[in-house]
């Protein structure tokens, strides 16, 4: 009796761990793979009502895990996967992608032209745009005396123990270079270091430094200036729709989300009906809000909430991989950096 | 001859039972042994291992002998987040001392009915997660918070104090957490003492406070000691609340270990600081012993 159990049980864990070459073979699903809660349930019912096509959502909890899997079915077992931009640049790299059918996708054009483009796929042949995340400056004009335009401002000494910043510290170094008309992804330790002394003169204007809740401080007061990730604007945007946001003019740090259709996938043709679905204004504008991220879709701008449409003609730089010289550099500025704030 | 009888009668009856008991309790522990081979002697050998390799940029480890990241250690900006760290546990650990101590004696010398009442009121607050605890903090110490609006209200502040986010406040979470193990570990220690002993001092002319240092102190310092090793070396690794209460701007070894793995990708170097750390703790643990004499006195020797 235990080891039919057990065995039962094993197949079990077996059927759960593959669902994607079991079901892979049948022309009417889509096999969806990517974070958890990256749709709302309307909109895959939507899609699954108009195509008659099944969706089976899987998801993964990081770019890493998704890339591990995905060369190990050698670009197959997923039709349609979602993730975020450094990691696209390997899986285009190591040719996971198949090029977008552009006779299924005519809603291509609906497509922000200020996302397109970018490193991890410049011709625009195998990802579309889902979201992009954009960290900026969200301040309390009543507290603060001056007017921030971009990065500078807060190494102001009017601002003295008023910051709350995130804590990704190739977010933050990034935007320091940036400040210095520098590349956010500097390589060269000398510069890097010079990123550190710049960052030192920023430790007494901050007053905390978190990643999780950052925005809470804004709202109890604890700060009157605030670097945020785009969740946390969101939030904090609709608790208190006084504060003013900074879009830095010596430009951004961008993430965007994208999706692509893995060069082997079983049901390729459903995907690109998917993605060309997704790219509906409407369909779009439902994603955008539930995600809560900037919208990339142009023709969306005009439904989704007004928060999540960044200005016209944006630009920003992705945090890309460096070298692990680079990074160690990074880090120990962020250590020297963290240790002066107080 | 009752004598003689009784003698090789005991002998014979615990040579019986030692025999078979001795060879279950084998059994017994194995799976025990097994486990603290696999969970504790081995990710402890790994992470000594990986301390010795290097981080190849991205995800990956390069599996080659290297002292990189020990010398990089050396470094002043980590050598500092060491003194930074142990300067922290020290502090809080004086404090705790200091409150801890006497709460423990004067709960062992409360009457029974409200030692049980004390002694819940203590365990009360394990019943919720610390770190939900810790997002209370906020609220009491916030600006506009619980401390800041009594002050404000009883005249005795203007403005709002900056109390969040700052060393005190660290400090404050530290002592709230640890608190509970040194007075347990004081109350358990003057709860077992003979205060028979302490009335013979004052007998034979003793004053108050002469009966307290050379009886009844003396007696307690197991628990003292014990409790101070159960809260400096957690006090060591509690990160999370340099995170939270404040606000990150003070680097623990633990929450550099903690950056490493997670936003830095580098693993080695994680693993070589947390083998730092492990080795400086033991080497205090043991130097505090020596000194003290705590192997007698704990009884663990």
């Amino acid at each position: 009796m235990k080891r039919i159990a057990a065995v039962t049980l094993g197949a079990a864990l077996c059927l759960g761990a593959f669902p994607a070459s079991v079901s892979a073979d049948s022309a009417d699903e889509m096999i969806l793979f990517t974070w958890e809660g990256m749709f709302p349930q309307e909109v895959l019912d939507g899609f699954e009502e108009e195509y008659g096509i099944e969706i089976i959502y899987s998801n993964f909890d990081s770019d890493e895990t998704m890339l591990e899997k995905l060369s190990m079915a050698q670009g197959g077992d997923y039709d349609l996967i979602i993730a975020d931009d450094y990691i696209l640049e390997e899986v285009v790299a190591q040719g996971l992608a198949q090029e977008l059918d552009m006779d299924i996708i005519t809603n291509f054009d609906n497509i922000n032209p200020s996302y397109q483009g970018q490193v991890y796929d410049p011709e625009d042949a195998y990802t579309v745009p889902y979201g992009a995340g954009i960290p900026l400056i969200v301040y309390d004009p009543e507290q603060v005396d001056i007017e921030i335009t971009g990065y500078s401002d807060l190494w102001d000494e009017s601002l003295e123990d008023c910051i709350a910043i995130t804590a990704n510290y190739r977010v933050i170094c990034g935007i320091t270079q940036l400040s210095m008309g520098r590349s956010m992804n500097e390589e060269d330790p000398e510069v890097i270091a010079e990123t550190g002394e710049r960052l030192l003169e920023l430790a007494p204007n901050i007053r905390l430094i978190q990643d999780d809740n950052t925005q809470d401080a804004l709202l109890n007061g604890e700060a009157s200036v605030a670097f945020l990730y785009t969740s946390q604007v969101t939030q904090v945007l609709a608790e208190n729709p006084d504060l003013q946001v900074v879009y830095p003019e010596e430009g951004l740090g961008f993430g965007i989300m994208a999706g692509f259709v893995p060069s082997q996938a079983p049901n390729g043709e459903a995907a690109m009906k998917f993605i060309n679905y997704i790219l509906e204004p409407e369909v779009s504008a439902q994603c955008t809000n539930y995600i809560g991220y900037y919208c990339t879709n142009q023709a969306a701008n005009d439904l989704v909430d007004e928060n999540l449409v960044a200005p016209e003609g944006v630009t920003g730089e992705f945090v890309r991989t460096v070298s692990a010289e680079a990074e160690a550099a990074y880090s120990e500025a962020w250590t020297a950096f963290k240790a002066a704030c107080d | 001859m009752e004598k003689d009888k009784k003698v090789p009668y005991i002998k014979r009856t615990s040579s019986r039972r030692k025999k078979p008991g001795s060879r279950s309790a084998v059994w017994m522990i194995l799976p025990l042994y097994a486990f603290t081979l696999i969970f504790v002697a081995g990710p402890l050998l790994y992470v000594i291992a990986l301390s010795f390799t290097k981080a190849d940029g991205g995800y990956t480890i390069n599996w080659s002998f290297t002292l990189e990241n020990y010398t990089r250690i050396l470094e002043p900006v980590y050598l500092q987040t060491f003194a930074q760290s142990f300067q922290l546990a020290f502090t809080s650990t004086l404090i705790i001392c200091l409150v801890g101590y006497p709460f423990g004696y004067f709960m062992a010398k409360l009457p029974p009915g409200k030692k049980r009442a004390a002694m819940l009121f203590l365990m009360l607050p394990f019943w919720v997660n610390s770190l939900i605890r810790m997002y209370g903090w906020i609220i009491l110490l916030q600006k506009k918070g619980v401390l800041n609006f009594i002050l404000q209200k009883l005249g005795i502040i203007e403005k709002p104090l900056s109390i969040l986010y700052s060393y005190p406040a660290i400090v404050v979470g530290m002592v709230y957490v640890l608190l509970p193990f040194m007075a347990l570990s004081v109350y358990s220690s003057a709860e077992k003492m003979d205060w028979s002993l302490v009335e013979a001092a004052r007998d034979l002319g003793a004053s108050g406070f002469q009966a307290f240092w050379t009886v009844t102190f003396r007696l307690t310092m197991p628990g003292l000691l014990s409790g101070i090793i159960l809260t400096f070396v957690p006090s060591m690794g509690l990160f999370f609340i340099a995170d939270i209460l404040g606000g990150n701007k003070i680097v623990l070894v633990g929450s550099l270990i903690q950056e490493q793995m997670t936003k830095g990708n580098n693993w080695p170097f994680a693993a070589a600081l947390a083998v730092v750390l492990m080795a400086l703790t033991t080497l205090l643990i043991v130097l505090y012993r020596r000194i003290t004499h705590a192997r007698e006195l704990e009884g663990i020797g």
